[in-house]
């Protein structure tokens, strides 16, 4: 594809910066923008621009292995020959350290971004069947399905937040497989807020038709902060 | 409304002094550069790829990436914090594309056009982000599905089929929310 036009061209950079263009098309227009001066003119208009999209992303610490890890990739020594002792006496700590801290960052690394609740919704075997993550100020959930009972054929199993003093309100229907996510409502979010539980209903399928629970409250499980 | 046209900062001169240390090969430069923009560059790459061990690896291939092409680097190609938060954020979408996952969730993301009392503060957006009237004026045109559908693609990382699913859309009506936002940031930006 080479358009000519310029509207074209920039409707194509300016989702290029976006991240909406994907897959084969996103790296013809890189080759594109590398050989292409008013490509990448139009590129860095609404890489400077779009920009603003992101002012309010808080900075997050980097953990402190990162930087020597870049050191090492690069053959990178800042490091004064006199530091040479320490620095290998510092290097042995750090071994046993990291050895000390393996099991940990192994379980770290297989975290997302820390959720702010969490629950985890067992039957009364101890088996997790779900678990939900709560991120942000109950901006979005996601639920994790771990292994689902069997249930009646043509029916949803329907989670609810159990706001103190008020009905519940439904987060929607649960996964059955995998993994879901969802954007709560100010509703959901507000009801969240206020509960210190969630309960699962069984619900006809697509979930209940009047908004409240219809079906028997199957679980009923603790939000908590994460451990 | 060229980008480079607008005046720098203390901080864009801070980092392109840096840069320009760095293209010289100068180690100890790179690591005040760390000190300096690695936590906001963690957050970007740790709010697109979700996974706290692949936003550490993406932070060091940026820092390489950093390091190799910083004589690259002038000021005509915009803000030098632009610049790295690009080689990050293409380096995350790329990281996307290569693992073959997709991000499941959806983390804390402020309400749009709040005020955040702290933003001013050091580690706020006015730390390394220079306040644009212009812009926050042309986003303030956008609907609001417009506008979100923005912020989860470039803040986020999210593809088409993310958003129609996160925000219950269609997929075509979510694509043409982003055209259509795009298209309106353009006209607000050039009039």
């Amino acid at each position: 594809m080479k358009p000519d036009d310029n509207e074209i061209i920039d409707s194509l950079a300016s989702e290029y910066v976006l991240g909406t263009l994907r897959g084969p098309a996103r790296r013809r227009f890189e080759r594109w923008r590398a050989s292409t001066p008013f490509v990448d003119q139009r590129c860095r208009f609404w890489e400077e621009r779009l920009m603003h999209l992101a002012k309010d992303l808080t900075p997050v610490q980097p953990p402190a292995h990162v930087w020597p890890a870049i050191q090492r990739r690069l053959k990178l020594t800042t490091h004064r020959p006199a530091l040479r002792r320490i620095r290998s006496f510092a290097l042995a700590a750090s071994i046993v350290l990291v050895a000390g801290l393996a099991g940990l960052l192994y379980w770290r690394s297989h975290q997302a971004v820390r959720a702010t609740y969490v629950s985890t919704i067992s039957a009364k075997s101890g088996e997790h069947i779900w678990e939900l993550e709560v991120f942000g100020n109950a901006d979005s959930l996601v639920v994790h399905a771990a292994r689902l009972p069997a249930r009646p054929a043509g029916r949803d199993y329907e989670l609810w937040a159990l706001p103190k003093g008020g009905a519940p309100v439904s987060l929607g229907v649960l996964p059955s497989e995998g993994a879901s996510s969802r954007i709560l409502t100010p509703i959901q979010k507000r009801a969240l807020a206020i509960s210190s539980q969630v309960a699962v209903s069984i619900e006809p399928l697509g979930g209940s038709p009047t908004g409240q629970p219809t079906g028997d409250v199957l679980y009923v499980a603790p939000l908590r902060a994460p451990s | 409304m060229n980008p480079a046209a607008e005046r720098p900062t203390d901080f864009d001169e801070q980092l392109q002094s840096l840069l320009g240390r760095c293209a010289a090969a100068d180690a100890g430069a790179l690591h005040r550069l760390y000190t300096l923009v690695s936590p906001i560059l963690f957050a970007c790459l740790s709010r697109i790829l979700r996974r706290r061990a692949l936003a550490e690896e993406a932070l060091q291939d940026v820092f390489i990436s950093i390091w190799q092409q910083a004589g690259q680097f002038t000021v005509t190609r915009g803000r030098p914090m632009t610049w790295m938060m690009s080689i990050a954020r293409y380096r995350a979408i790329d990281l996307l594309r290569r693992e073959r996952f997709a991000p499941v969730l959806v983390a804390e993301m402020p309400e749009r056009r709040s005020i955040d009392a702290e933003s001013e503060s050091e580690g706020g957006s006015a730390a390394w982000l220079p306040s644009s009237e212009l812009m926050e004026r042309c986003l303030a045109l956008l609907s609001d599905m417009q506008a979100r559908c923005l912020e989860l693609a470039f803040v986020d990382g999210s593809s088409h089929e993310d958003i129609a699913r996160l925000m219950g859309s269609p997929l075509g009506t979510v694509k043409s929310w982003i055209r259509r936002g795009l298209r309106s940031l353009r006209q607000c930006l050039e009039s």
